[in-house]
């Protein structure tokens, strides 16, 4: 049920990413454009260096049919369309991604750090890890319950909370989520600053007004002496 | 030669001048204080709310909630922004612009701050939106009639100088995306509470016009009632004869600002208090000018004013219809002027142009708009013609600018269409505080003023949503720029009726 359109034009590849979670049939097909300058081209279905044979083939769409049933038979899949030019698209098949964070999470110590682990489809089973070096050592709810929680916000998300944060705390996080047809991961930076951390700017900056202020009151308490003896000077000329 | 000392700006700072020759210079100083504080009203002020979208995207994350919840944070800040000034009218006249101003930075840093702590939408709503935005409007009532007060000659270049500040905003953004990225929300929240606090010292710069003794107060008092005798073409104070004396007299005119009532129009003949205190003939109070004038300016705050028992909810401007003109243009020119830039980004790319091209045309659109503010404050400030031809003149412009937007479909047709737009728009929205002042006088600016951003708070609320009901409704955004156009052609309609509203005005108070 997935098709990509090919012009014949360009030599810029065609590419689609599809995501299995659970065995499933897929037919791919490759479809050559009307008003391409290609005709009749020789068309091969490619998996790395394996060829496979078409399921049917029409007359400028070729498709192929596959069934997944285990993670080996993930990959990339490619038609290759040789005539005078050569073009080819590829389609890819993977377990579904999981969105996590590029950028780091920000914290600050003795607060709560909440992280969103999601995904497409539901997994049946999530894991998270933290690095010990470069080990991934599964996180125990069990064993720190008053350090991490873990929430089932809904079937495909899963959130991580870690409570009481420390400097040591800081580090990259992983989410795993178990697909029938495999895992895939997620990570997760986390930076704990400590409160002291942009207090020093802010600090400064109401250092910086704090002698502002001090120097504008200053000045207005000097000319408000220099002033009072002139006052009292035009006073007495408009008695006059 | 007829610009007076106290107005000009050009003179050097010289705060430490000898004391009454040095005092026009001091004077002039004050003025371009002002200025500055003004313009960094701006720049933070239109700063904070701009930057609120990268704001918008961490609450998001931080504390769930709908997206509509969280944008109402937005909102209310910066609908509160007009919507207060009537109240913030109120304690200016009361309190004095500059503990207003203070007042004001201090609940938008204290806002900041508070937002900090903060843990739920409805917290937000409070502290970031509501506190913050009373704070603006505390801050930017405050410094626009100080403005109006010091720089009476070029009031349309001080005010397009300070205005610029807002082209300098764009500089807040990636700032402001740095501070999230090292410390989080909560220190970028932190920090800026630190640099809000900024404007407490540049607050101060906005020291009193008119303070003086008792009196001194006679004197003007009575300046004030002979001017009413001499100048009946001049009933709203309207600053656009050029000669000496008038201005000498005018700014004897501005002097008993705290000390009239509100609703005593100074054309009034039949003012009893100041006739009462008749004592010296006119020609010796005029040449009292320079010595009062100075002594004027070095009052220190602590000198106190007299005020005469004031009703505390001015409606006066309520029942004027040049208030109903100025505010009907006001209303049509902002609505005009926010919908094409809200969707040009949106419109660039219907019409296949990247989001890198639509960051260069608001790139441009805000050059053009800075640059072109300053020249119209510059030009409409020789007063060769009365303000508001040239604000009514840059709406017409502007509207034909935008009606013919849609004919715009590529790049370089865009490019010219907004850059034409944004400069029409610079022109007219830089003259609507002098056109205000010009209209009413500065003794009434704070109610009227705070009336007219009462009813513009109400168009600017419903300026988003009426923009994008416009979009859902026909499915291009070339209406937007139609909807803009017919806005900017209906403002200045109301100003065809300014002579004869004032000649009514005229009629009522000589009954």
């Amino acid at each position: 049920e997935y098709e990509i359109v090919l012009s014949g034009v360009s030599d810029t590849s065609l590419e689609k990413n599809i995501s299995l979670a659970s065995p499933t049939k897929v037919e791919l097909t490759c479809k050559l454009d009307e008003n391409s300058n290609l005709k009749n081209p020789q068309v091969t279905w490619k998996r790395g260096s394996e060829t496979i044979s078409h399921t049917s083939k029409t007359q400028n769409s070729w498709t192929i049919q596959l069934t997944i049933s285990e993670s080996s038979q993930l990959g990339s899949y490619s038609c290759i369309l040789k005539g005078e030019k050569e073009v080819s698209a590829t389609f890819h098949l993977h377990v579904p991604k999981i969105e996590g964070k590029e950028k780091r999470i920000i914290t600050y110590e003795g607060d709560i750090a909440v992280m969103v682990c999601k995904t497409e489809y539901n997994p049946k089973a999530w894991t998270w890890y933290m690095t010990n070096g470069t080990e991934l050592v599964p996180i125990n709810t069990f064993l720190h319950t008053d350090k991490f929680q873990i929430q089932r916000h809904s079937d495909s998300e899963n959130r991580l909370k870690i409570l009481k944060l420390t400097k040591e705390d800081h580090g990259v996080y992983w989410c795993e989520a178990v697909f029938e047809l495999g895992s895939s991961k997620g990570s997760f930076e986390l930076k704990v600053l400590s409160i002291t951390a942009p207090l020093k700017p802010f600090i400064a900056v109401v250092a910086e007004v704090a002698i502002l202020v001090t120097t504008i009151v200053l000045y207005e308490l000097y000319s408000k002496k220099n002033r009072k003896g002139g006052e009292r000077e035009f006073d007495q000329i408009e008695q006059l | 030669g007829e610009r007076k000392e106290e107005e000009e700006p050009g003179a050097p700072e010289a705060p430490s001048a000898g004391k009454s020759r040095g005092t026009g210079a001091a004077a002039g100083g004050w003025a371009w204080g002002v200025v500055f504080h003004f313009f960094l009203v701006n720049v933070l002020v239109m700063g904070m709310l701009k930057t609120f979208g990268i704001f918008f995207v961490a609450f998001r994350e931080e504390m769930g909630g709908s997206s509509e919840q969280v944008s109402w944070i937005g909102s209310i800040m910066s609908s509160l922004r007009f919507l207060g000034a009537p109240l913030v009218a109120v304690v200016c006249r009361r309190l004095g612009e500059r503990p207003t101003s203070i007042v004001g930075a201090g609940l938008v840093a204290g806002g900041c701050l508070l937002s900090t702590q903060a843990t739920s939408v409805p917290f937000l709503c409070f502290s970031m939106g509501f506190l913050l935005g009373m704070g603006f409007a505390c801050l930017y009532q405050a410094a626009a009639v100080m403005t109006a007060k010091r720089c009476r000659a070029r009031l349309a270049f001080c005010n397009a100088l300070a205005r610029s500040g807002m082209g300098l905003t764009f500089l807040m953004a990636p700032f402001t995306q740095l501070l999230i990225e090292a410390y989080g929300w909560q220190g970028t929240l932190l920090i800026f509470g630190g640099i809000m606090l900024n404007l407490v010292p540049s607050s101060m710069l906005l020291r009193p016009v008119s303070t003086r003794l008792p009196r001194e107060s006679a004197q003007n008092q009575h300046r004030g009632s002979s001017v009413a005798k001499k100048d009946p073409e001049t009933p709203g104070g309207c600053l656009d004869g050029n000669t000496p004396r008038e201005l000498q007299l005018h700014r004897a005119q501005e002097a008993p600002t705290t000390e009239t009532p509100p609703g005593r129009d100074v054309s009034d003949p039949a003012n009893p208090s100041a006739l009462g205190r008749l004592q010296e003939p006119t020609p010796e109070s005029s040449s009292w000018e320079t010595p009062t004038e100075a002594k004027r300016s070095h009052k220190p705050l602590a000198a106190s004013r007299k005020e005469p028992a004031q009703p505390l909810l001015d409606f006066s401007p309520l029942k004027d219809p040049v208030f109903f003109i100025f505010t009907w243009s006001f209303l049509f020119s902002h609505l005009a002027y926010f919908v094409p830039f809200f969707h040009l980004v949106a419109r660039a790319t219907t019409l296949g142009m990247s989001s890198r091209d639509g960051s260069y045309l608001i790139a441009v659109a805000g050059i053009t708009e800075t640059l072109s503010q300053l020249l119209s404050g510059w030009l409409a400030d020789h007063n060769w013609t009365k303000k508001y031809h040239f604000h009514v003149t840059y709406l017409l412009l502007s509207g034909a600018t935008s009606l013919l937007g849609p004919l715009a479909t590529s790049f370089p047709l865009l490019l010219a269409c907004t850059a034409a737009f944004a400069a029409f728009c610079g022109g007219f929205m830089a003259l609507v505080l002098p056109v205000l002042v010009d209209l009413v006088g500065v003794e009434k600016l704070h109610s009227y003023l705070g009336f007219a951003a009462f009813f513009a708070g109400i168009a600017a609320m419903g300026g988003p949503p009426l923009a994008g009901w416009l979009y859902d409704y026909t499915q291009t955004y070339a209406c937007s720029f139609l909807f803009a156009g017919a806005c900017a052609l209906i403002s200045p309609i109301s100003f065809f009726f300014e002579p004869s509203a004032q000649k009514w005005k005229l009629k009522k108070a000589n009954l």
